[in-house]
């Protein structure tokens, strides 16, 4: 009840504030600001029903969930929620697993984004030339991007199956291997099959974004360097990456953000197993959210969540120079 | 002034259109509302039919909604803890726990009344009497009962000499023994579905109590399975599938994988309900398989085999309904309902005016199941606890058994985190509900 109440007042002042912007700007149906007073504050007008949508959207949840996280708040005990301190994350980091979990979070992030920046950056580099079909083939190779995540998901637990996956079964055939490989039931195997399903997925959205940004580049560049005598990884160097690098800062961060807190393809391809060697911060989250329906741990996990993201963008754009990306 | 005025009003007329939303009352001239938890077309195409037959009875009509199995403890949490459960609803006997500390279900002992005669001993005796000993009432009527077998496949124990008599039985050193023998990679033949993720400490439960005479805790509350006896069972159990008597990726897999690598041709021997009889009968020719009955316990000869009803009815205790919902539970379980919802789902039928029907005789598909529910050695061992285990369920018990399947922690440290665990919930409970005592194994007879 107080959360509901809380969140009215906020909505309220953001209100209030929305009236009196209106008002100052257009008491008696005259404007009372200079031109340059106006021109100002404009920004603020327009940004005001996104916020207000914002508010509206995703901060009751927020604020409820950091609320939560300094509860005990399970959903099978209603009677007895209550406030209790910093019990939900002295809880939560002296889980069994939590470091092994941390670890996994690590290097999915790690592979993930890593696997689809090398990969996705290759093949813009390829379909930036031009070549007989090559919309068609374009439009095949974004095909993964439209996927659902369940359904990549579903496709790679069947093909990694043991015994009756095609993977083994080429592998087998093949000779690569002698006996079959049980990808989901092996510690190390089970993650990397979580990862190469996620690099699968996001390639081309790595592609798209780079792709568009290799477009931009005047060709007069590439010739001037070329009277210039620079060979290809120079040009590449100089020319090519100066010019996608804003373009390459903000597809990283975003897909790392997304990354991070994704866990559906987990849940689906190993729900976190063998016993949490595939399991990530997020998807531990979903897990004791909604299979002990601990929400006040599960909350606590959330706002830990928040704070590493919000730590990484930080860090990540001040060691990227963002600001200055794209000076020449 | 105007201005201000204005939203006045518009302030106004938004709190008038929300609040007759916010505080509207359900009336009981309304539909009911029934929600399966295990839906397939089969079941949705009963309910509905049978709903149909229940309003031309009675006039009222009733809301078919479902929720797949495995997102269903969720939704249903979702929905109790928001005051929306449907009047009538499908539950699991390991929901309960939470459902009645919640204050989500109506205890039905009024509505049964006089009426218990007309149920079979294995409702009244081991349902019933579980759930008062456990709940303090009766919450729940199941929908049909179900007792655990082994799926054998009879081709290939044939083939590997095998002798097996369902109606003479076997020991659990037999049954290990056969899935050794039913064990042959070189033909992609595995001796057991072994169950290694959600579900897997159930039936290994059972095993360690066969040790105990059916019981888990002692008097105190204090765990029976942690002295080396049990310990040696433990490592007993999971060695079928650390010597590779299953598939490696057994350690992942839970029911679905089980029976379909049973009735796909991968696996010898499957441990579970008769409900999978249905699924056998459909998916394999009678010449495959075979139904034996849980193995007699080594230590004192007796079958230690839970009992119970895959699903139950109960009424949602925040119903507007409960008269009109209790009508709807007494029309499905009507003996003419209840057989029929029985055979379609391989169940057996839990009132006793179903006779003898052929389905259930010594010759049909069921002999091995109701041969052991006739057996004056079937002892029903003690569940988990009366407590809310749903979160151990979930995970710490199975997790526990995969870090030793994986060599990553010893057998003892393994079983000591998942039954120290439960006697430490264990002893709270006794302490927070003084009166309430130790539950103890039943018998039928």
């Amino acid at each position: 009840m107080a959360m509901v109440f809380l969140y009215l007042v906020l909505l309220a002042i953001l209100c209030g504030l929305g009236i009196w912007m209106i008002n100052k700007h257009t008491r008696g149906g005259r404007v009372c600001f200079s031109p340059s007073t106006k021109r100002r504050a404009e920004p603020y007008l327009f940004l005001f029903p996104t916020m207000l949508l914002l508010v509206l959207m995703f901060g009751y949840p927020l604020i409820n969930s950091f609320v939560m996280a300094f509860q005990n708040y399970k959903l099978t005990a209603p009677t007895k929620i209550a406030f209790n301190g910093l019990a939900n994350f002295k809880k939560l980091f002296s889980e069994t697993d939590i470091w092994l979990i941390i670890q996994n979070s690590f290097l999915y992030v790690l592979f993930s984004v890593a696997g689809q920046f090398l990969l996705g950056l290759t093949l813009a580099m390829a379909l930036n030339k031009r070549f007989p079909f090559r919309g068609l083939y374009q439009a095949i190779i974004f095909l993964p991007w439209s996927f659902s995540a369940f359904v990549i998901g579903l496709m790679h637990r069947w093909s990694f199956n043991g015994e009756y996956g095609v993977v083994n079964d080429l592998l087998l055939k093949f000779s690569v291997i002698t006996e079959k490989i049980a990808w989901l039931g092996t510690p190390g195997y089970s993650l990397a099959v979580v990862i190469f399903a996620m690099i699968w997925m996001g390639i081309p959205f790595f592609a798209i974004m780079i792709l568009a940004a290799l477009q931009s580049i005047p060709a007069e560049m590439y010739e001037a360097a070329a009277i210039d005598g620079c060979g290809v990884i120079r040009k590449f160097f100089q020319i090519t990456f100066p010019y996608i690098k804003p373009t390459v800062i903000v597809t990283v961060l975003l897909r790392t953000i997304w990354i991070f807190n994704s866990f559906d393809l987990i849940v689906v391809i190993t729900n976190g197993g063998p016993a949490n060697y595939s399991q990530t911060l997020p998807s531990y989250m979903y897990t004791k959210a909604f299979s002990s329906y601990d929400f006040g741990l599960a909350s606590a996990l959330g706002v830990v969540l928040m704070v590493v993201l919000v730590l990484y963008v930080a860090l990540f754009l001040k060691t990227t120079k963002y600001n200055k990306a794209g000076n020449f | 002034m105007r201005k201000k005025g204005l939203l006045l009003v518009v302030a106004l007329l938004a709190i008038m259109t929300i609040l007759p939303a916010a505080g509207s009352q359900e009336k009981s001239t309304k539909p009911l509302r029934f929600i399966d938890v295990s839906p397939s077309p089969t079941r949705q195409e009963y309910f509905t039919t049978t709903f149909a037959k229940f309003k031309q009875e009675t006039g009222l009509d009733v809301v078919y909604e479902s929720v797949p199995w495995d997102d269903a403890a969720n939704k249903l949490t979702v929905l109790g803890a928001s005051n929306q459960l449907p009047d009538v609803m499908t539950t699991w006997a390991g929901w309960l726990g939470q459902f009645t500390e919640a204050g989500w279900v109506e205890p039905l002992n009024s509505y049964i009344g006089n009426s218990a005669d007309e149920y079979a001993k294995t409702v009244t005796q081991l349902v019933w009497k579980a759930e008062k000993e456990l709940y303090g009432n009766i919450y729940t009527i199941p929908d049909g009962m179900m007792v655990k077998g082994v799926f054998v496949r009879k081709d290939w124990a044939k083939e590997v000499g095998l002798n097996l008599d369902p109606t003479k039985g076997w020991t659990y050193a037999e049954y290990f023994d056969a899935v050794y023998k039913l064990t042959d990679p070189s033909k992609n033949r595995y001796g057991t579905s072994f169950r290694g993720s959600r579900g897997a400490f159930d039936p290994l439960f059972v095993y360690l109590e066969s040790f105990n005479g059916g019981s888990a805790y002692a008097a105190d509350g204090s765990t029976l399975m942690a002295d080396q006896e049990a310990i040696d069972a433990y490592k007993k159990w999971n060695g079928l599938y650390l010597d590779g008597t299953a598939p490696k990726d057994a350690i992942n897999w839970g029911f679905v994988e089980m029976v379909g690598n049973f009735t796909g041709g991968l696996t010898g021997t499957l441990i579970n309900d008769s409900e999978v009889a249905a699924t056998c009968l459909e998916n394999m020719k009678p010449e495959q398989w075979m139904v034996m009955p849980m193995p007699k316990s080594d230590k004192d000869g007796k079958i230690y085999n839970t009992v119970n009803s895959p699903y139950a009815y109960s009424i949602a205790s925040s119903s507007k309904n409960k008269a009109n919902a209790w009508k709807l539970i007494e029309f499905l379980t009507r003996p003419d309902n209840n057989i029929e919802y029985c055979k379609l789902t391989g169940l057996i039928p839990i009132k006793t005016a179903v006779g003898n029907d052929p389905f259930y005789g010594p010759n049909g598909p069921y002999a091995a199941f109701v041969q052991q529910l006739n057996d004056p050695a079937m002892v029903v061992p003690v569940a988990f606890g009366p407590f809310n285990f749903t979160d151990m369920h979930q995970g710490m018990m199975h997790e526990e058994m995969q870090k030793y399947l994986l060599g990553k922690q010893s057998a003892k440290v393994s079983l000591a985190n998942v039954v120290y665990e439960l006697e430490k919930r264990m002893k709270a409970y006794l302490a927070e509900n003084p009166g309430s005592a130790v539950e103890q194994p039943k018998g039928l007879f």
